[in-house]
């Protein structure tokens, strides 16, 4: 029998996921759900006398306050704006066009080459920044007028887009794995080791796809009609013209690699690095800088703003005991040891439709370590399984960031349906490396091992 | 040049609002909220700068010295934590900011295919029951918050830090000031729609 | 009898040995010595509460009660920080002793009644290390310009000592200690940093942990709230707290024996400060120490009542126990 605040729960949940189809802005609707459920749980509790666990009072929400504060305060989401900074500064120094162009170059004679040219940058983009907002509006504002001009499928366009942006958040440096080894107390070196073959793995299979995707169906991704024969001299002039940017990816890798700076830090170094690129094109006028800091606010500003809203929510699912009422469920499970990590995983991706990887990773994943920990199942391997898995509340709507993040800079034409159908083969790809990383645990295993020299505990 | 679709100024009222008649009130405020959080987009700019010059004072003594006048014995730490002073800052002026232009993001699957009549009143009732409340609750528990920091004198609790705590919490009442204002005047703008035409 | 629910956050998560786990030991206590009636609700660092908003959020009752590392609250009650840990200060026992036969706990009290919080001396444990180097520590001269990271009273002892203390945040720390960023951290006991792996990319961890020779959590209960409970569910709580004291001092001690052997196993060099570095912290630290009680009366008046009592005590301390490096058998 359900209690009432789990009963409330489930309400909570449901009308969140109604309300966002108003197409009122999704931070606030969380907000709003989130105030209006305090004053359900309040007054039902005094005058009704339902149990509404801890929210009891208006104080509860009133913390509100205080994560805002919290938020205010992580300096590690500094490197948010600096990366969104340094891709839209790239993005006018006019390096990223003549990249673009460079790559057209390259691999334009090639089906689907445009494509297989985002995933590189998504790649590289992933092994400096780690921030998926910042790498899908890069990637978009870098690829996605051309792919367009090139008379690429938009879906395609899209989806490797999204896709490849969300590489980041695997491929070290991470955020979410800093947050998870926070979580659970583990190395976060353990975890950094543990993501990076899955991680490429991932980004080699949507290339895969790309190439035999194009191959069986030329219009998506059709090589441009004046595509010119490749010579040497284009050869050259495109690795001249990726010099710059390749310089700016490896002062950035190269700041945290040889111990400069932390990872925040190299993203306001890559942010002036990029202003150099755009002074030495001569762009860096006082126009650009201006624009820039306003595109950077604003791309920020929604951000965060989902960032507070989904605050709110936890907090009050919280204080309505969500997340023991999702533990108590897992642990009357009538599973195996397999089974219930199947089922675990299957729980993250349903959440990942509704919740983000940080409400995920903050609720759920301390409340199933323990348990996965207990049934025997190494630590590090179940963490990169389950941050594979978590890659795909990207991409699955409602509620996907690279979806909005997208969304929020591509022309008018591409619509979200366009958006929706194009990411549906890259949340298969997902699928298919939680699986090839389930059935092979040495894909997450055998690099930590051989850099550490010893498995974790 | 790639084209920052939707970013455009006022692009709330010229973009998924689309054809709202216009409503001067709510143009004056949304020209304030605007003209704040120009100035404070700045902060990106500065922010890129302090990191700069935080990581060289880390390696070159010349820096460090020129720091350390300005922020004492100990200027990494003074230095790390204007980063994210100015990180703070800037998100938290920016979000009225993008709320004028339009950039916070809608589920609109469903949404883009509605009139623009019940387009408008699910932005009023929206506003009315979903964002204005919350903001007003905000204010009423973040007053007490900056005002605790301002009786206690509070300081960062890391040697060198930065002093004036209450500075930095402040901007969480500027922004959701802001944002109340933002929220008024998109109010305004959808409920001149709603209920002057039908007079009319 | 009355029915007890508080959501109670931590400062430290509870997975964390001996620094995390001594209040979910409390709650369980709790729970049963009420027969079901008190539950407290342990609510994980930054899931409801952030970890440094404790202290705020009991004192404006957005909580009913929290449970944190008093030195967290430096910025605000400075003589909280000798609360906390007193630099080259009292051991856990020692501590004990001066809270609660010596008038600690009475100035405490006092003071956060201001606050509108009462204090209730709830853990603690072992010293921490005195960090993780990439090099070894010998002599004096490595310490100025060295890149470290250290945290309070801490912070400002290395700083006067001619170390550039860096601000670097927690989730970072692992990586920039890694990478060169930093040159050493402190953390926790040696045990916690074992957890995050530390041993990983520092090779060396000195010890003794001069900076912190015990670590202090109180449980903060707001005032409005404390006043209303009933005697017998005050002191059920109580109680449950000195059970925690015992409880997590004895637990910090039993694992740090096992985690220095393993250490030395993995490559780590396990070593004391110099006794010159050490001399020298200790004039740092006294400087320390009477800059902020010229600054903040509380800070003097608790400072002056714990030296009192450590001068008394010494003598005791001195020829009452076997030297520490004396052989077991
Ligand atoms: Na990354
Ligand atoms: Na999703």
């Amino acid at each position: 029998m359900l209690e009432t605040y789990e009963l409330l729960v489930i309400i909570l949940l449901a009308s969140f996921i109604l309300l966002i189809f108003t197409g009122y802005p999704i931070a606030w609707v969380l907000a709003g759900v989130s105030f209006w459920f305090v004053v359900i749980a309040i007054y039902g509790s005094e005058y009704a006398d339902l149990d509404t666990y801890l929210l009891t009072s208006w104080a509860r929400f009133s913390v509100i306050v205080d994560r805002i504060w919290s938020q205010m305060q992580n300096s590690v989401l500094v490197a948010l704006p600096m990366f969104v900074f340094m891709g839209l500064m790239l993005d006018r120094s006019g390096v990223a066009d003549r990249l673009m162009q460079s790559f057209t170059r390259l691999f334009g004679s090639l089906q689907g080459g445009l494509a297989i040219a985002v995933c590189c940058i998504g790649i590289l983009l992933a092994a400096s920044t780690g921030i998926v907002g910042a790498s899908v509006v890069l990637l978009a504002t870098l690829s996605m007028p051309l792919m367009l001009a090139y008379s690429y499928s938009k879906r395609l366009a899209a989806g490797v887009i999204a896709a490849s942006g969300t590489l980041g958040i695997l491929i070290p440096p991470s955020i979410m794995l800093v947050i998870m080894a926070d979580q659970l107390a583990m190395s976060v070196g353990d975890l950094f080791m543990g993501a990076m073959i899955p991680g490429l793995l991932l980004g080699v299979l949507y290339m895969l796809y790309v190439i035999v995707v194009t191959h069986l169906f030329p219009g998506m991704g059709p090589p441009p009609a004046d595509a010119p024969p490749m010579t040497a001299r284009i050869v050259l002039d495109a690795l001249l013209s990726m010099a710059a940017p390749a310089a700016l990816i490896l002062a950035v890798l190269g700041t945290i690699f040889f111990g400069i700076a932390t990872a925040t830090e190299a993203s306001g170094v890559g942010a002036f690095g990029a202003m150099l690129l755009a002074a030495w094109n001569r762009r860096l006028d006082w126009r650009c800088i201006k624009d820039v800091s306003y595109e950077t606010a604003a791309t920020t500003a929604f951000i965060m703003a989902i960032f507070l809203g989904a605050s709110a929510f936890a907090l009050v699912m919280r204080n309505l005991g969500g997340d023991e009422f999702i533990a108590h469920m897992l642990r009357s499970l009538p599973f195996g040891p397999e089974g219930i990590i199947i089922v675990i995983l299957g729980i993250a991706f349903v959440a990942g439709f509704f919740l983000d990887w940080l409400e995920i990773s903050l609720i759920f994943l301390p409340l199933v370590a323990p348990v996965v920990k207990a049934l025997g199942f190494d630590p590090v391997w179940f963490v990169v399984v389950f941050a594979v898995m978590l890659q795909t509340s990207f991409l699955t709507p409602p509620v996907g960031f690279s979806l909005f993040y997208l969304k929020g800079v591509v022309p008018k034409e591409v619509s979200t349906r366009d958006i929706y159908l194009g990411i549906l083969p890259f949340v298969a790809i997902q699928l298919l490396c939680v699986f090839l990383v389930f059935e092979f645990p040495e894909l997450a295993l055998w690099l930590p091992r051989e850099v550490y020299g010893g498995a974790a505990r | 040049m790639t084209q920052f679709v939707g970013l455009q100024e006022g692009a709330e009222a010229k973009g998924y609002l689309a054809g709202l008649p216009p409503c001067p009130a709510a143009d004056a405020i949304e020209r304030a909220v605007l003209l704040v959080g120009k100035i404070f987009a700045f902060a990106w700019l500065l922010l890129v700068l302090v990191i700069m010059v935080g990581v060289l004072e880390r390696y070159a003594p010349p820096i460090t010295r020129v720091m350390a006048m300005i922020f004492g014995s100990n200027p990494g730490t003074a230095l790390t934590e204007l980063q994210w002073h100015l990180y703070a800052a800037g998100f938290l002026v920016a979000i009225p900011f993008a709320m004028v232009r339009g950039n916070h993001v809608r589920i609109d699957v469903l949404a883009e295919h509605f009139p623009l009549r019940r387009k408008a009143w699910i932005e009023f009732l929206g506003t009315l029951l979903f964002l204005i409340p919350f903001c007003v609750f905000v204010l009423i528990h973040a007053a007490p918050f900056v005002e605790r920091s301002i009786t206690l004198n509070e300081v960062s609790p890391s040697p060198g830090g930065l002093g004036g705590r209450w500075i930095i919490k402040s901007f969480m009442i500027v922004s959701f000031l802001l944002l109340l204002a933002a929220a008024l005047a998109r109010l305004l703008r959808v409920a001149n729609f709603l209920f002057r035409q039908r007079a009319a | 009898q009355e029915r007890v629910r508080w959501g109670v956050p931590i400062a430290f998560g509870s997975n964390l040995t001996a620094l995390g786990d001594t209040l979910p030991y409390v709650a369980q206590q709790l729970n049963r010595m009420s027969g079901g009636r008190i539950n407290f609700i342990v609510q994980e660092p930054g899931s409801v509460i952030p970890a440094l908003g404790v202290f705020d959020a009991v004192s404006e009752g957005k909580v009913d009660a929290g449970y944190s590392w008093m030195g967290y609250e430096i910025g605000k009650v400075p003589s909280s920080a000798l609360y906390g840990a007193t630099p080259f200060g009292m051991e856990a026992l020692e501590f004990s002793a001066w809270y609660w036969f010596h008038g600690g706990k009475d100035m405490l009290l006092e003071i956060y009644a201001r606050h509108n919080i009462v204090p209730i001396f709830c853990g603690a444990i072992a010293p921490e290390g005195a960090g993780w180097f990439r090099q070894q520590i010998t002599n004096l001269d490595q310490v100025r310009g060295l890149r470290f990271r250290a945290a309070g009273l801490g912070g400002r002892i290395w700083e006067r000592v001619g170390a550039s203390v860096q601000l670097i945040p927690g989730p970072e720390l692992y990586q920039a200690l890694e990478r060169g960023v930093l040159d050493g951290t402190e953390f926790s006991l040696p045990t916690v940093d074992e957890q995050l792996g530390f041993q990983r990319v520092a090779k060396f961890l000195h010890l003794p942990g001069f900076h912190q020779p015990t670590t202090n959590q109180f449980l903060y209960v707001n005032k409005g709230v404390w006043d209303k409970l009933q005697e017998p569910t005050k002191a059920m709580i109580e109680t449950a707290c000195q059970a925690g004291v015992a409880f997590a001092m004895a637990r910090a001690e039993a694992l740090q024996g096992a985690v220095l052997a393993k250490f030395k196993a993995e490559g780590v060099t396990v070593a004391r400060l110099p006794e010159d570095v050490l001399k020298r912290l200790q004039e740092a630290t006294n400087a320390v120490l009477d800059e902020q009680a010229a600054r903040d009366a509380d800070f003097k008046r608790v400072l002056d009542s714990m030296r009192k009592f450590q001068d008394e005590h010494q003598a005791w301390k001195q020829l009452g126990y076997l030297p520490r490096d004396w052989p077991i058998r």
